[in-house]
This record gives structure tokens, C-alpha cells and sequence, in this order.
């Protein structure tokens, strides 16, 4: 099926579909197979070249793998993404720092294939190859490089590798190049526009138990409040995973008590594993993490509605039975309807960049109706503007009586109010959706309607209305966006 | 002056440590000569193994010469075996073995099909407990197809139990229903007791009177993992049934002292006076269970 996809150009997208965890190819699959089929797309990616749709995969595996058949097929894979970027060399150090004691013999000679005996490859050589291919690229991570050649922290038989890798980085001088930041549109951070996301419905009264055996309706818990939601289970082997999860998920609630933010914005943590993961189970291990557990931040399993949570979420995850086998990192933004603003996934995430997220979702109760943008865009651009219109309006609606109404010289400030308060509107959903296209438009719409005020312009005004009402729309409809790329420190 | 007195002293820490290492290198380079000569007796050969060093992976010499031997079905056993336990012994210090595990992993791969059946378990044993896949594999493919078997099926369980992530609880819910023998069934309830779905399976074992003894307790424990308040109800009937075993008896009273709820425990009055006089009449070994369980819910 692989080797299929990969002979045919039009087919490339399937092999970016079998990534995806949740593909009924991984159904009952168990660990060592789930490594093999994905390890193999990865070394297939890397002889047809890395489509920028599937970086994100590569990626993910070297900021988290521990498996060293998939870190080398990942290191492999990188290799032919059309150009090297400074933002990848973190990651590449960062896997070579973790998978030094995993550094087991690997081969992709064959699907399934195990190195056996003392041929193939090691996932610390493709990943030296890797930074070699990097080259000046990797420029900020040379000192940590050379730091782990004087320290003999990679084996002797490496050595010539290791110095054509730090030769490779020294031989050039890119340091215009912004270091950490990936490419426009692949960052691990997905936000939906309030009135773009998806009610919670499907999920809403699915019955969670917490880590003290209570037990309370999804709806009841996450409708009112902006919640930090992460996913994890107590049986993952993978400590760049689940634990550093929940340890994160520690941190994160540091931050919001420096911020004064506990009581506003809730944590949850729900297991992947609910027929295991039982109250006692998760309270132990959230405690053993430095997690707070109350109320307002709970640790949580879905005893019969994960499934229904699986499918609402689209969560990254497979089962072999009932035991995981594979799962993304993955951390939700909720809204206070419950519905989500925004996801992290894959890539670890950054405590401050989840915070700060959750606080931008915060203010959003004052917008309580979500095509108020549009709505009063639309008052205003039919709202009569002079003393012949509210005739002709009222004319229109057969009320001629009425267009007696003396014509005040009031409404020319209330107008103009009016006009603010709706850029201003446009301006804070832009900001929270990080695309200002709707206040540019709105703006120059204003400023047609104002002139029209002063001047009495009437193909001002009729811009000004096609404008302002353009403006609203594009403001207010929006398909879930990539946000501005995630950024990564060195 | 301070810098002085130290400077030397360094140098001195320096030279000694240096003087050791060469020793030491020497010491090592001589018995791995003994080690990989065929004119030496085995039993010299394998006393020269045992003196090789931990630190056989500052050798790339050395540790092929060790994994050659390993892999030598040329050599004798009891010198495979020994090189076996050498590297194994060498591995533990898992940084200074960073740059030999990649070929130590793939040497071991290489002799799990050895003919001889005790260096075959023995590799096998090392990869199940690196969660190694081609390993679990190997033995999957044995319970699956018993004339590929590379070790006992009770050992092949065993062995796969060290990872829940291994592909293997079909196998042994086969196994479960139709066991080669009554270690491959215990062996295969204990790898499914990591599998939540196997609750029902334990609570039927544990509420069996006619089942061993032995598995019934291996139930009590997959149930306290899987299903802690479906043990505690089983462990009520039990307590409360006087012709059931004692080591049943003692099983479910520890599991209601360490784990039982504390409110409904102690508000069951009929329980609570069933073990009041058990910890009066029974057995040496029940009634010290029941004493430590009056003492929790007295309190």
C-alpha cells in the first residue's frame, strides 16, 4: 500500500493520511508494529522527498521519539525537504541528546526489516547526517555540538561524522536567519475564530469521573469557564510524552497563580486509558508531577465516552484492544461554551505560549453573540444618513406618515460612534484570530462613510458601505486557520 | 599560593588515575588474549572472560573480539555464555555503554535462533526486557506456530509480559483457552492481568471454588490492578462464605485492609463481625490478616 502511494505522484496525500494516528490502519496494531508502519512511511517520505504537510510529522518525531527506528527514519526524511531551515536544528540536537542511549542498529532495507548482525543503519548517524546537511543552518546549535564532541557525548566511532557536521555548520555564515521559528503555516498550533468553532454537543453529556471519583457531565464542567485541556495516560512509556505532560500541565498552573488566574481559567487532564487509568491511579500520578487537584483542576477519565470524545476532538490516538498505541501530543484550548479555540499538537508545547492563548480566549464572554461584527455592519450600512434617506426609508416601509420626523443633527456623532464601535469589534476578533483583513477593510470603510459626513460624497459612501459590510464578513466567516508559526527556543 | 598547592595535587589525581587506566588496559588486553584463544582450556577461557573489564566498550577491538565470540556457534558454550555475561554485565553502566549497545542489540538478534536452548532464553530474556520488537515478534510467532518455538511457551509469556505495549494479549487469551499446560495458563493470566477488558475473566477465576489456589490469588490481583471495586465485593463473599481456603481468605482480607473503601467497610456490620471472629478462631495465617484489618476499621 505504501510502496502504491509512493509510485504515484496523485497519491502522495494517502501516505500523509496513514501518519495520522487515528487511521483505522492502526486498529489492534501492537507498539512494535504501530513503530514498524510508521517508520516506514517516514523512510518512504525520505526517498520521494518531505512534503511540507508532513514536516510536521518528521518534526514531531524528533522533538519526541525515543524509538530509534522512527527517529532514524525521521532524521532520513528531513533530509529531503526541499530546503534546510535554522528552525530544524533544535530539534535534530535535541533528538541526537535523546536518543544517544537508544542507539540501536536500524534497517530500511525492507518493510519490517530489523537490523540483525552489523549491517545498517543508527539513528545517531542520520542524524549527523542530518545536521551536516543542515549545514550554516544550524549555525546556533554549534556550540552544543562541539560541547558534545570535547565531552565524548557520542561514541568514538562517530568522530569523523561529528566533525563533518561541525565543519559543515562552521563553513558558512547565515546568521541573518531567524533561528527557531518553522515555516509560515506548519507551526503545531491550530486556532479557531469564534464563530468558526463547533459546538460541544456531540460530547456534552458524557458523564467524566474525576480523580476523586466524582462524577460530572462535560457540559457541566466546561461550559463558564476557559479551560486548558491536555490528554495523557499512566502506562506511556515515552517520558517526552505523558509525564512531561502532566508536569507541564504543573507548570501551567504556576503561571496562571502568578497571574492571579486559578479560579478563571480551569486545567484538565484526561486519560486515554479510562478502563485503567481508575480515580486512585490518576490522583497518584498527577500528585507525583506536582499537580494541583481540585474543583477547578481536575485529572479525568471518560469511562464510557471516549470514543464520543475521540471523535469530537479527532484525538491522535490508537488502541491495540484497550491499551494505547500510538498517540500525538495533543493540548486543547476550550472556549466557555466548551468548544475549542485552539489545539497544540504534536510538538511540545510552551507553557507561556498555552497561558497566553487561554487568556486571549478569555475576554471573548464580552462578544457573546458571534455575528455581532456582521449584524451591526449591516444596521450601519443601512442606517439613513441624511434627512432625504429616513424619508425614503420610511417612504420604503410604507410608514409616510412618519417622514415628518424632523431629520437631527445628532445622529451625525451617533453615527460616527457607530462606525468606531464596530471597527473596534473587527479589531478585537482580528487580533484574537491573528488576521486584520476585516479591520483594514472595516477601516477603510469608516473613513469613506466619515468623508461622505463632511463632503457629501456619494460614491464614497457607497464604497464605504460595500466596504464596511465586506470587511464584517470576512471578519466574521473564517475556516479554521493555522496560526502564525509555533516558535521554539533554542 | 592556594592555587599552588592545588595545582600539583590535581596533577598528581590526574597521573595516578591515568596510571590505573593504562593498568587496567593492560590487564584487560591480556585476558581478552586468554579469552579469544583456542589453545587455552575452556575453563581458563571463561575465567579470562570474567576478568575482562567493564569498561570493554573504550575497546572497539575488544568488544568485537567479545561479540564474535558471542556469536561464534564455533566456540563453546560455556564460552558464549560467558562473553554473554560479560557484555550483560558491561551494559548496566548504561553511559559508558552508549556507543557499544547498537551492535550488542544487533549481536544479540543475531543468536536468539542459536541451537543451544539455554544462550537462546538467555538472549531472549535481555532483548523482551529492551521492549525490543523483534524479539516480541520471535515470540509471538512460537505461541502462534509451536513448531517455530524458540523458547517454552510459559517462558515466552513471561518474557512478553515485560512490555503491556506488546502485541500480545490475543495470543494469550489463546492460550487461556487452551492451554499447552497449566504454567503457559498461569503465565498468560498474568500477562492479561495489565488488560483492563480481562476483568471478567478474573472475577469468574477468583469467584471459582474448584480453580487453584494459586490462580485465584493471581486474580485477586489483576482485579485489585483492573477493577478494584469488583474485588472488594468478591472479597466480601469470600469472607463471608466459612467454606472457602484460607489462602483466599487471607488474600481478600489484605486486599479490603490496603485498598477497601473505607465508609462502606466499616459500615458493614456483618462483614466487620465475621472477621472479629475470624481473628479469634481461625488459622495462624488468617488470623493475623484479620487482626491487621479489625485494627484499620476499628480505628
Amino acid at each position: 500500500m505504501v510502496g502504491e502511494a509512493a509510485g504515484d505522484p496523485d497519491r502522495h496525500g494517502q501516505l500523509l493520511e496513514l501518519l495520522r494516528e487515528e487511521h483505522p490502519f492502526y486498529n489492534d496494531r501492537g507498539t512494535a508494529s504501530t513503530v514498524r508502519m510508521r517508520g516506514w512511511i517516514l523512510a518512504t517520505l525520505a526517498r520521494i522527498g518531505l512534503p511540507d504537510d508532513a514536516l510536521l510529522f518528521v518534526l514531531e518525531e524528533l522533538d519526541t521519539g525515543v524509538d530509534p527506528y522512527l527517529v532514524a527514519a525521521a532524521a532520513r526524511a528531513l533530509r529531503s525537504y526541499p530546503a534546510p531551515r535554522a528552525a530544524f536544528a533544535p530539534l535534530v540536537m535535541g533528538a541526537l541528546a535523546n536518543i544517544r542511549y537508544r542507539d540501536e542498529r536500524v534497517s530500511f532495507e525492507s518493510y519490517g526489516a530489523y537490523a540483525v548482525g552489523l549491517n545498517g543503519t543508527t539513528p545517531v548517524a542520520e542524524l549527523l547526517a542530518t545536521l551536516t546537511w543542515l549545514g550554516p543552518h544550524a549555525r546556533a546549535i554549534l556550540p552544543d555540538l562541539e560541547a558534545l564532541r570535547h565531552g565524548g557525548g557520542v561514541a568514538r566511532k562517530y568522530a569523523a561524522q561529528l566533525d563533518a557536521a561541525v565543519a559543515a555548520i562552521a563553513a558558512g555564515d547565515l546568521s541573518g536567519e531567524e533561528c527557531c521559528t518553522l515555516p509560515r503555516g506548519l507551526g503545531a498550533m491550530l486556532s479557531w475564530p469564534l464563530g468558526t468553532r463547533r459546538s460541544d454537543d456531540a460530547v456534552a453529556q458524557i458523564v467524566l469521573e474525576d480523580h476523586d471519583g466524582n462524577e460530572i457531565a462535560f457540559d457541566e464542567l466546561f461550559r463558564g469557564h476557559v479551560s486548558i485541556v491536555v490528554f495523557f495516560y499512566t502506562r506511556c512509556d515515552n517520558p517526552f510524552k505523558c509525564s512531561l505532560t502532566i508536569a507541564k500541565l504543573a507548570r501551567v498552573q504556576q503561571r496562571l497563580e502568578e497571574r492571579g488566574l486559578l479560579d478563571q481559567i480551569q486545567t484538565a487532564a484526561i486519560t486515554y486509558d479510562p478502563a485503567f487509568d481508575v480515580a486512585e491511579r490518576l490522583r497518584t500520578y498527577g500528585r507525583e508531577r506536582g499537580l494541583r487537584l481540585d474543583a477547578h483542576h481536575r485529572m479525568l477519565r471518560a469511562p464510557c465516552g471516549l470514543d464520543a470524545l475521540r471523535r469530537h476532538l479527532q484525538l491522535g490516538v490508537n488502541f491495540v484492544e484497550s491499551l494505547v498505541n500510538r498517540h500525538r501530543v495533543e493540548a486543547y484550548i476550550f472556549d466557555r461554551q466548551g468548544r475549542v479555540a485552539a489545539s497544540f499538537q504534536r510538538l511540545r508545547w510552551n507553557e507561556d505560549e498555552i497561558v497566553a492563548r487561554a487568556v486571549e480566549v478569555m475576554p471573548e464572554r464580552k462578544i457573546t453573540f458571534p455575528m455581532v461584527g456582521t449584524l451591526s455592519s449591516l444596521a450601519l450600512a443601512f442606517f439613513p444618513k441624511c434627512a432625504a434617506c429616513w424619508i425614503a426609508y420610511l417612504s420604503m416601509f410604507g410608514i409616510a406618515g412618519l417622514s415628518q420626523i424632523p431629520y437631527s443633527p445628532w445622529l451625525k456623532p451617533a453615527f460616527a460612534i457607530l462606525l468606531l464601535l464596530n471597527a473596534a469589534t473587527v479589531w478585537l476578533r482580528g487580533r484574537a484570530t491573528h488576521r486584520m483583513t476585516g479591520f483594514y477593510l472595516v477601516s477603510a470603510g469608516a473613513l469613506a462613510l466619515l468623508s461622505t459626513l463632511q463632503f457629501d460624497w456619494k460614491s464614497a459612501a457607497v464604497a464605504g458601505v460595500v466596504l464596511t459590510m465586506a470587511g464584517s464578513f470576512v471578519s466574521a466567516w473564517r475556516r479554521p486557520v493555522r496560526a502564525s508559526a509555533a516558535t521554539r527556543t533554542a | 599560593m592556594t592555587t599552588k598547592r592545588k595545582a600539583p595535587a590535581k596533577g598528581a589525581k590526574a597521573t595516578k588515575r591515568t596510571a590505573s587506566r593504562s593498568k587496567n588496559a593492560l590487564a584487560g588486553r591480556a585476558a581478552m588474549a586468554v579469552a579469544t584463544s583456542p589453545k587455552r582450556t575452556v575453563k581458563q577461557r571463561v575465567a579470562a572472560i570474567a576478568e575482562t573489564p567493564l569498561t570493554i566498550c573504550e575497546s572497539d577491538k575488544d568488544l568485537q573480539a567479545m561479540l564474535n565470540l558471542l556469536r561464534d556457534r564455533n566456540e563453546p558454550i560455556a564460552v558464549r555464555l560467558a562473553a554473554l555475561q560479560s557484555l550483560q554485565a558491561a551494559s548496566f553502566s548504561v553511559i559508558a555503554f552508549e556507543a557499544c549497545r547498537g551492535d550488542y542489540i544487533a549481536t544479540l538478534r543475531e543468536v536468539v535462533d542459536d541451537p543451544d536452548p539455554e544462550l537462546r532464553q538467555r538472549v531472549l530474556g535481555l532483548l523482551a526486557r529492551e521492549k525490543d520488537g523483534f524479539a516480541q515478534k520471535k515470540l509471538i510467532d512460537g505461541l502462534e506456530h509451536p513448531e517455530r518455538a524458540l523458547v517454552p511457551p510459559e517462558k515466552a509469556l513471561q518474557l512478553l509480559a515485560y512490555d503491556v505495549h506488546a502485541e500480545a494479549y490475543a495470543v494469550a487469551r489463546d492460550v487461556i483457552r487452551n492451554p499447552p499446560n497449566e504454567d503457559s495458563r498461569r503465565e498468560a493470566l498474568r500477562l492479561l492481568s495489565a488488560d483492563a477488558t480481562a476483568a471478567p475473566i478474573f472475577e469468574k477465576l477468583l469467584g471459582d471454588k474448584n480453580e487453584l489456589a494459586e490462580i485465584r490469588q493471581l486474580s485477586a490481583s489483576a482485579l485489585q490492578a483492573l477493577r478494584p471495586e469488583k474485588l472488594q465485593t468478591q472479597a466480601r463473599e469470600i469472607l463471608l462464605d466459612a467454606s472457602d481456603y484460607d489462602e483466599i481468605k487471607a488474600t481478600s482480607l489484605t486486599a479490603l485492609t490496603q485498598f477497601g473503601n473505607e465508609e462502606s467497610v466499616a459500615n458493614d456490620v456483618e462483614l466487620r463481625n465475621r472477621v472479629d471472629e475470624m481473628a479469634a478462631t481461625a488459622s495462624p495465617n488468617v488470623k493475623q490478616s484479620a487482626r491487621r484489618f479489625v485494627d484499620r476499621y476499628s480505628k
